[in-house]
């Protein structure tokens, strides 16, 4: 009976070796170790055994069965994931196909740009305020201290809509009115469309966008507006710009300075972009003249402040180095789809 | 305005390259538009004398010769021109010769015989009759033996100059000049400026019998002076002199037209030359036009004044728009004789409106209209008066006439000095701030820490403490202000509700997969009509522009449409395939017409879209989730907008307004924007829907019991509404009834005519417990008989 036993242990276990399907493994089981399985049969016949050789014989086959299930689980492991990796290895793609495109909507480049800067002005404390698009004259140049028939008038081609009443020629025009409706300390942006008749070309839109900025407090300096300025400008061309200021003159700030940045393309050494100057112009700025605070109910001798204008198209259209300002009216999608974050 | 540097170098000791200079005057002040290097025009072109000449052998027009251009050996020249002989001076262009009019010359053949140049005529050295003798002539320029052969030909023509076009500022009238630009300069270089002192001889006589002049209308005509000189000699003026004024491009006339010419660009006074036998009754009038009075200019336009326009005018008619354009009938021409010569200070407002209503800008009223200043009057009389002896242009008689209501005195500005640099931001030392001043011709002395500066005529500018810091920023420089973090108590920067709410909208589309666009807020105003509106719509009522780039641009929009419009057919017709659009802008409604006020300014957004995956239901599923963001309750009704298809469109309605009206675009107005598709368009009030009260959001727990479903198929009217069913169905469910939806319609042959099935699958749970079928059934029992009360019956 032990050497029956060890044959057929021998004999099963061999011929398990050679399977590799499940469903063969499945007939192995059942051949041994089911009802009337050999092993199960082993277990049957022990009844002609005698009462001390029983128990001894009994561990024995209860030994092989629990060898064999063992073998036979072991081997269903390596059958599955043999047929696993078997599966996998059909379902390879070829990753380099394309992707399946999913259209996504997405703001307008102008507006991609714009909040950006809201961001950074916003951590630094500035309110984000509008104002009307259609302005009184008051607003848009005698409060600007550009009163009627001054020759600063001629520095902006103005659209008339009756008399008195324009459509802005800058987002200025917010100054006196912030001024009005609050108190110092001010720490504004007021981002808006303003409009002048330029002929459409490349360069020139009548339509366009700027965002003025206006701080006052007490003893505001210009080394506060280029801090604020150079903060600005580093967010948006990067850590290592620098900003300079070359005296200009706008009739609403005295000191009035254009402000360049160091170029971000060259970092400053003169190339194509900024026509080897080194040097671009972004925007102009200065402290608020004395007659602006005044207009705005502000004492000068009290308070100063500064103020800028920053052109959002041409930030726009440099950032993203678009050649033609009318791309960005035009809207064709293909176009638009280009600057999605 | 274009100077030459050699004007500049008249005044000032200028021992630096051009680029120097320019960056210098840049960073004080100054932008530089435009550096013209004129050797840069014209190279390897020198002088050269014609040895020998000989008729080519296989040409009965070209000429061989043989020209000295101050090498060991002539060189042999083919020339066509017939003008040139043995021994003529002639520019010759050699091997690798560029020109001023862009030719680059090269040696080679000309019918088989070598050629290494170009002998030049005029034109081709881009001379104009009167820049060069024989400039005009046609063939070459024949010049005099001035020059030996070989000499450079740019320094023939004084081409060894720079022509610097500076940008000058608004506020600094004083610098559309020479000699202000020239003050800047020394400045800007540390450099004495050297300011001409004019001197001259007067021939005795007495002005006043020779002319009368009286000023009626001193408040538009703060000074006004006269001088006469006799016996003129006209004739060319120096070469110096063209040069200066072809600098500024300006053609050079004659000695006195020059010189009137040159003092205005040289002292930035307009000058005026009359002829003073044309003056009647040798009397000059200063006064207001009358109305309808006809003026001839010298340019032969006739123009009819009125009575807001000052003229000079002689005892019979004007003479002169004041400070823009003299009269035919009093300029100099060659046999005039004897001159009057005026110089004066019109106002700067009153030239500007003359100028703009008459449409006449000239280089004087451009110069008024910015403002001259009126103590310089004199000084740019004398310059004149001074020149004119100098060339030797005529007799100068005694006495001046000099009308004005006195003169202001300097005036004076006191500034505590530490005021200037709290501005600034820096400490500039006190002794640096007096003599940055000084140089700059504000006299100022410190005591006890205060400025007392006497600001002169010219720096009319300067009006206080804020000006003089500007003055000190940009002489010390501007690379001394340095960057301070920003300062003040730690704020928080707020967007406005508006903002946020608009910035919800964009986020609410994005996801949606609708991309924004931009367009202008200007229309045509039969842009409009596309729309179909009756001829009373509010719509209609539009704002216009008095003063448009055209009529594309006229009119600023009642409504975002049909700028959306434009934008998809424009990708439409581009072959893209399918768009999802959408516009947030400002309508522009006025409150009467014409206008008298402010208009409202309504924040509006507009959605446009095509596309084989669009159809009404997909455009009023973004109408639905942007509308339910904002805690929107509507209702949806059909509506009747004339340029949506009748049968296709909606209005979601929320207490008496509409949130938004949307639908598919009729395809006549489809038509018209050269889109043959479905178009689907929405409108949204931004205003209103940002009026709408927004509720908390507050969690709800997640339902711990499964729900019972059970689907109801119902037969009803073709035109019963799918959303009053639901809501009859939602009413009769009661708390129980956790959701309905619509997952079928259907009409055709299986039903009844005039009658559809409409499916709708209900969702039943409560929080307790798992519902059972006697719990339902009551519901469903209840809900059934609401239907057949409103004639939708169950199918079976």
């Amino acid at each position: 009976m032990k050497e029956q036993l060890e044959q057929l242990r021998s004999t099963a276990l061999q011929e398990l070796e050679g399977l590799n399907d499940p469903k063969l493994l499945e007939d192995f089981r059942v051949r041994y170790m089911g009802k009337k399985g050999s092993v199960t049969a082993l277990l049957r016949g022990m009844g002609a055994l005698s009462a001390e050789e029983r128990p001894v014989m009994g561990q024995m086959v209860n030994q092989l069965r629990q060898e064999l299930e063992e073998a036979v689980s072991a081997k269903a492991e390596v059958i599955q994931a043999a047929l696993q990796k078997e599966k996998l290895a059909a379902e390879t793609l070829d990753v380099t196909m394309p992707g399946k495109k999913q259209k996504s909507g997405g703001l307008h480049p102008l507006n991609v740009v714009l909040d950006d800067l809201i961001d950074i002005f916003q951590s630094m404390g500035f309110d984000i305020v509008d104002g009307p698009e259609v302005e009184t004259d008051y607003y848009n140049f005698q409060a600007l201290n550009v009163p009627e028939d001054h020759p600063a008038r001629d520095m902006q081609d103005t659209f008339y809509l009756a008399d008195k009443l324009l459509l802005r020629t800058q987002t200025s025009a917010a100054q006196a009115r912030t001024m009005e409706e609050r108190k110092p300390p001010i720490r504004i942006i007021c981002p808006g469309r303003v409009y002048r008749a330029d002929e459409v070309d490349a360069t020139h839109s009548p339509v366009f966008h700027q965002i003025e900025g206006l701080v006052i407090d007490k003893g505001i300096t210009m080394c506060d507006l280029k801090g604020v300025l150079e903060q600005f400008a580093q967010e948006i061309y990067g850590e290592d710009t620098k900003v300079r200021f070359r005296p200009s003159f706008f009739p609403f700030t005295e000191p009035s300075v254009e402000v360049d940045v160091s170029c971000s393309e060259c970092g400053g050494k003169g190339c194509r972009v900024c026509k080897g100057a080194g040097w671009i112009e972004i925007l102009g700025a200065g402290m608020v003249h004395p007659n602006v605070l005044r207009a705005g109910g502000i004492d000068p001798e009290v308070y100063t402040g500064f103020a800028f204008g920053i052109g959002l198209d041409r930030l726009t259209t440099t950032r993203y180095k678009i050649s033609d300002i009318r791309l960005l009216f035009e809207n064709d999608v293909r176009f638009l789809e280009q600057f999605d974050r | 305005m274009y100077i030459s540097l050699s004007w500049l170098k008249r005044y000032v000791d200028i021992d630096v390259p051009v680029t120097v200079l320019c960056d210098k005057m840049i960073r004080s002040g100054f932008e530089v538009e435009d550096i013209q290097d004129l050797s840069e025009t014209m190279k390897n072109v020198v002088v050269g004398q014609v040895k020998a000449m000989e008729k080519h052998p296989d040409s009965d027009h070209l000429w061989v010769c043989q020209v000295d251009v101050g090498g060991e050996e002539p060189i042999q020249i083919i020339t066509g021109a017939q003008n040139v002989y043995e021994g003529a001076y002639v520019p010759a262009a050699l091997h690798n010769s560029d020109l001023p009019n862009g030719m680059h010359i090269t040696k080679g053949k000309l019918r088989g015989l070598p050629s290494n140049g170009m002998l030049c005529s005029g034109e081709e050295l881009n001379l104009k009759a009167g820049d060069f003798p024989n400039a005009e002539v046609n063939g070459i320029m024949i010049m005099d033996d001035t020059y030996p052969a070989g000499t450079d030909m740019r320094e023939v023509l004084h081409l060894d100059d720079y022509y610097i076009d500076f940008k000058i500022t608004a506020n600094r009238p004083d610098c559309n000049c020479v000699l202000g630009v020239a003050r800047e300069a020394a400045v800007a270089l540390g450099k004495v400026f050297k300011e001409p002192v004019p001197s001259y001889y007067e021939v005795g006589g007495d002005i006043h019998d020779h002319i009368a002049i009286r000023v009626e209308d001193y408040d538009l005509c703060n000074r006004y002076m006269g001088r006469v000189v006799k016996n003129l000699r006209i004739k060319e003026s120096p070469d110096w002199m063209k040069q200066c004024l072809r600098a500024a491009g300006m053609r050079p006339i004659n000695n006195i037209v020059d010189i009137t010419n040159y003092v205005m660009l040289e002292t930035g006074h307009p000058m005026h030359a009359f002829d003073l036998r044309d003056v009647k009754g040798a009397q000059i009038i200063v006064r207001r036009a009358r109305n309808g009075e006809p003026f001839t200019a010298l340019d032969d336009k006739v123009h009819t004044l009125t009575d807001e326009m000052l003229v000079i005018a002689d005892a019979e008619a004007p003479s002169c728009l004041a400070g823009i354009i003299g009269g035919l009938n009093s300029e100099i021409k060659e046999d005039t004789q004897d001159l009057f010569l005026e110089c004066a200070k019109f106002r700067r407002d009153s030239v500007r409106r003359t100028a703009r209503a008459l449409g006449v800008r000239t280089e004087s009223s451009a110069r008024f209209e910015r403002g001259v200043d009126v103590i310089g009057v004199e000084y740019a009389m004398e310059r004149a008066l001074q020149l004119i002896h100098d060339l030797d242009a005529g007799d100068i008689i005694s006495g001046v006439i000099d009308c004005n209501e006195g003169l202001p005195a300097p005036r004076e500005l006191k500034v505590p000095a530490q005021r200037i640099n709290d501005l600034l931001g820096i400490e500039v030392p006190f002794d640096t701030i007096v003599s940055i001043l000084n140089s700059l011709d504000i006299e100022t002395v410190l005591e006890d820490g205060e400025l007392t500066c006497r600001i002169p005529a010219h720096r009319d500018d300067v009006e206080g403490c804020a000006d003089l810091a500007e003055e000190i920023m940009r002489i010390y420089g501007c690379e001394h202000i340095v960057s301070t973090p920003i300062r003040g108590d730690i704020i928080r920067g707020r967007k406005l509700p508006e903002r946020l709410k608009t910035d919800r909208v964009k986020k609410v589309l994005v996801a949606n997969r609708m991309r924004e666009i931009s367009t202008y807020s200007f229309i045509s105003g039969k842009a409009i009509d596309t729309l179909r509106l009756p001829r009373d719509d509010a719509r209609r009522q539009a704002v216009t522009l008095l003063n448009p780039l055209g009529e594309e641009y006229s009119t600023m929009r009642t409504q975002l449409l049909t700028s959306m419009l434009t934008v998809l057919s424009t990708n439409y017709n581009r072959k893209t395939q399918a768009v999802r659009l959408f516009e947030v802008s400002k309508r522009f409604v006025p409150k009467a017409l014409p206008l008298t006020e402010q208009p409202l300014e309504i924040p509006s957004l507009v959605l446009g879209m095509y596309g084989a995956d669009e159809d009404f239901f997909t455009l009023k599923g973004i109408v639905e989730n942007l509308l339910s963001a904002f805690g929107a309750e509507v209702d949806y009704l059909a509506s009747s907008e004339p340029y949506l298809h009748p049968g296709r469109q909606a209005a979601a309605i929320c207490g008496e307004s509409a949130l938004a009206t949307f639908g598919e675009v009729h395809p006549d107005v489809a038509a018209d924007y050269d889109m043959p598709t479905r178009v689907y368009l929405a409108e949204v009030d931004l205003a209103a829907l940002f009026a709408i009260q927004q509720p908390r959001v507050l969690y709800k727990a997640l339902p711990r019991f499964p729900a019972v479903e059970r689907d109801l198929a119902l037969l009803c009217d073709a035109s019963t509404p799918v959303a009053s069913i639901e809501k009859i169905i939602r009413k009769a469910g009661g708390k129980t009834l956790e959701s309905v939806e619509l997952f079928d319609v259907y009409q055709g042959n299986q039903i009844e005519a005039g009658k559809k099935s409409v499916a709708f699958s209900l969702k039943f749970r409560v929080p307790d417990r798992t519902l059972s079928d006697e719990d339902i059934d009551p519901v469903l029992n209840k809900i059934f008989a609401k239907l057949k009360e409103n004639d939708c019956i169950l199918r079976t």
